[in-house]
């Protein structure tokens, strides 16, 4: 693509795969073939920073720098726009996986719209500004990290806001599959987690870099995390993962970009840095079951919901499928 | 890969930020150049792409060091860095109370930015028209002046020269490593901006700090060839009612402004004074110093008595060139055969000083490394910058360092050569003990 590939992501349904890249393009493929669906030349000014998928597949949103979010059909036409006022970047964009629910962040605002455009939720200003975002697996609420904590806005009845404090400043967002535990990793090189029945809080700490890509396996079992040339792993099984020691999956030469599980089965891609992609299996052993290797920096890793195919993208442009056994 | 250099710009509200970069960005510099500004609204230039942020400041734990970082840039810094439009050169502006010390923190201690960018400078705009309305109790006025690698003097046009010279000696007893430019309307040279290096160790104290003689209470030393004899002195009217003034024999050969003399003229200058009206006599080699009786209009004329021939030193409170003051023999001048000025040392009293420290001999790495991290311990938020290059024992190349607060960058330099091998150190801060701090580096001895 010859661009920065800032965000990349699979359809629910498998059918698309779609890339948001640093010079404002968002490109389409078709997964099944391999080829190139549709190009948005100018989809934002400036960088594609975020990029959501609805899902029945049928429509996407995208957000960058230029202070708007746009929905467009699966087929690259542009369906509305959501403008949430003010000059922020919107920075992040998540489609709910239930209840047609869509949230952007921009600067220290969250808004959560409708498809059809009606804005539903803009908040106050949060402490700073938003870090990341998550929607609980069945749609019925939105986390959304910055300075301080994490925020979960509940959209079922009587519901009220909750605030995960921390004192310090939350940088990435997992919320497990089974919606019990929300972990983070945090700008002071650490990974945060709460489980959220009892509140009860945990920190790992030990990483030598901040901790920005994070993954659930499909079990809720383990935790991936980056922070360093390994991936550290986390295993929530029995009274862990504290106290426990966590599985370090040695094989990148420099730091880990991207995590993702198979939404199948316990296999865990991982991106790096140094260009590679590696295939594990962190259960069975600590050494890659497979490799690839990218151009340039992994900057993005996807599943198909069937596990058979992984897309990897990188910093020059380069957009990658494979078949996975 | 290249990283990208960064350069901050600070100074108060009204110090001509704006005004400065208005100007730098609309000339065709030819750089791609970003600028994150935190006061809004206030540039939109085609020539560069602007982005506003909200300075997001918060402590973070790097280890055992606790320091304050700017979130928003981490941000938006690493948004950038995925654009196309790749950037020669980032402009970080901060809003006019903000302190600089989270700014160039964050550049230290994030993973990614310290990846990607290298903070080149930071440059603090002085208006020097209205910065005493902050400078003695605005502590981010201080620190502002105190973190810069270049200070500019701003609206030099409205204040006299003398205003300005005062100005400038006190913002270099404060800040001994910064470069000071004198501009009107914020007009700087863009390279002025580009290319500081303030943070690049390799040019650690290339430019050596002005460090000022130590403090007296005069601002002017004269020396003069004189026969026995009487001379004229004579002033003109000036901004001050009484002027101090000793007049006596130097030692040696040496100028008026030589340490020993001048100690000796501060000595002198300790003793209550005499008060003269004009037409009244001044006798050089006199054990106290004379207060001249200025009030009068026009000139005023003053007997100059040398009782022998020889070379003497006239000590003045002010700037001679504020009274026009002159020394005439018959009518004639007499020029000073040399003549130096002083920082004014009873015109301030700030608590944000340098200190620099020269020691001969080799230091002992260990030792060092102890003083350093227990100082850091103890008064690393009182102190902002440090620099240094470092004579260390059992090494043939000089060791060079700088730090920001509490986070510290050191490493062997270029073999010494045949260049003298000796330590220098410098520290700006807030309240810092010259003393003690030059006991604690002299321990470092091997």
């Amino acid at each position: 693509m010859g661009d920065y590939v800032s965000a990349l992501e699979v359809a629910p349904d498998g059918g698309v795969c779609i890339a948001g890249l640093g010079d404002g393009q968002v490109v389409g493929f078709d997964l099944s073939t391999g080829e190139e669906g549709f190009t948005i030349a100018a989809a934002h000014a400036g960088s594609v920073l975020g990029v959501s998928i609805s899902p029945d597949g049928r429509y996407f949103a995208t957000c960058g720098q230029d202070e708007v979010a746009k929905v467009w059909s699966a087929e690259g036409a542009l369906v509305r726009e959501l403008r949430g006022g003010g000059s922020a970047w919107v920075e992040h964009v998540a489609w709910a996986p239930a209840g047609g629910r869509i949230a952007t962040a921009a600067g220290k605002k969250l808004c959560v719209w409708m498809p059809d455009g009606e804005r539903i939720v803009e908040t106050e200003p949060l402490a700073s500004t938003v870090t990341a975002l998550a929607w609980r697996s069945d749609g019925s609420g939105l986390a959304a990290t910055c300075y301080g904590g994490v925020h979960i806005l509940p959209f079922v009845a009587g519901a009220k806001m909750r605030h995960l404090a921390w004192k310090g400043s939350l940088i990435s967002l997992a919320w497990s599959p089974d919606a019990k535990v929300i972990a983070c990793g945090n700008q002071d090189s650490s990974v945060h987690f709460w489980r959220l029945k009892s509140g009860q809080d945990s920190q790992m700490s030990g990483y030598r870099f901040k901790p920005k890509a994070l993954a659930w396996d499909s079990e809720s079992k383990l935790l991936a995390t980056s922070g360093d040339a390994d991936v550290t792993v986390w295993d929530f099984r029995g009274k862990g993962p504290e106290g426990t020691q966590p599985l370090q999956l040695e094989g990148h030469k420099s730091l880990c970009t991207r995590l993702a599980f198979s939404p199948r089965r316990a296999v865990l891609a991982s991106g790096s840095q140094d260009r590679s992609v590696l295939l594990w299996e962190p259960r069975k052993h600590g050494k890659p079951i497979g490799f690839a290797v990218l151009e340039d920096e992994v900057t993005g890793l996807c599943w198909h919901p069937e596990h058979h195919t992984l897309v990897g993208a990188d910093a020059s442009g380069t957009i990658c499928s494979w078949e996975v056994a | 890969m290249k990283k990208i250099p960064v350069t901050v710009l600070t100074g108060f509200l009204g110090s001509g930020k704006t005004t400065l970069l208005n100007r730098n960005l609309s000339e065709n510099h030819g750089k791609r150049i970003a600028v994150i500004e935190n006061e809004f609204g206030e540039i939109g230039i085609d020539q560069a792409l602007v982005i506003n942020a909200d300075e997001e400041v918060f402590e973070m734990n790097n280890g055992c060091i606790c320091c304050t970082v700017r979130g928003d840039l981490i941000r938006i810094l690493g948004n950038l860095m995925k654009r196309k439009d790749k950037f020669d050169h980032i402009l970080v502006e901060t809003t006019g109370m903000a302190d600089p010390g989270p700014v160039a923190q964050t550049f230290f201690v994030d993973d990614d930015l310290r990846e990607l960018f290298s903070l080149d400078g930071i440059v603090t705009l002085v208006d020097a028209k209205h910065v005493h309305l902050h400078l003695d109790d605005s502590s981010e006025c201080k620190e502002q002046i105190a973190f810069a690698d270049v200070l500019v003097l701003n609206k030099t046009d409205l204040v006299s020269g003398h205003e300005l010279e005062q100005l400038e000696r006190r913002v270099t007893s404060m800040n001994s490593m910064a470069k000071v430019l004198r501009a009107q309307n914020a007009s700087v040279p863009i390279a002025a901006l580009l290319d500081i290096g303030g943070f690049d160790l390799d040019r650690a104290m290339a430019a050596k700090p002005t460090f000022l003689e130590p403090e007296y209470p005069f601002e002017w030393a004269g020396t003069f060839e004189i026969e026995k004899g009487v001379y004229e002195l004579v002033l003109e009217d000036g901004p001050d009612p009484t002027m101090d003034l000793v007049a006596s024999f130097l030692d040696s050969d040496e100028h008026a402004g030589s340490r020993g003399d001048a100690d000796h003229a501060a000595r002198i200058w300790s003793e209550v004074a005499r008060s003269a009206l004009p037409g009244e006599r001044i006798e050089i080699g006199a054990a106290e110093p004379v207060r001249l009786k200025l009030d009068s209009a026009g000139a005023k004329r003053f007997e100059l008595r040398a009782p022998r021939r020889g070379r003497i030193g006239l000590y003045t409170q002010h700037l001679p060139s504020e009274f026009q003051l002159q020394v005439l023999d018959s009518g004639v001048a007499v020029r000073p055969s040399s003549e130096q000025t002083f920082a004014a040392g009873h015109s301030h009293d700030d608590q944000v000083t340098s200190v620099g420290i020269h020691l001969e001999g080799e230091i002992d790495g260990d030792r060092l490394s102890q003083w350093v991290s227990q100082l850091l311990r103890d008064k690393g938020t009182d102190i902002f910058r440090m620099k240094g290059i470092l004579n260390i024992k059992g090494s043939r190349s000089r060791f060079v360092f700088q730090g920001v607060h509490m986070l510290f960058d050191g490493r062997e330099d270029r073999p010494w050569g045949i260049e003298p091998r000796a330590s220098d150190l410098v520290f700006i801060g807030r309240k810092l003990d010259r003393d003690e701090l030059t006991r604690g580096f002299e321990r470092c001895l091997a």
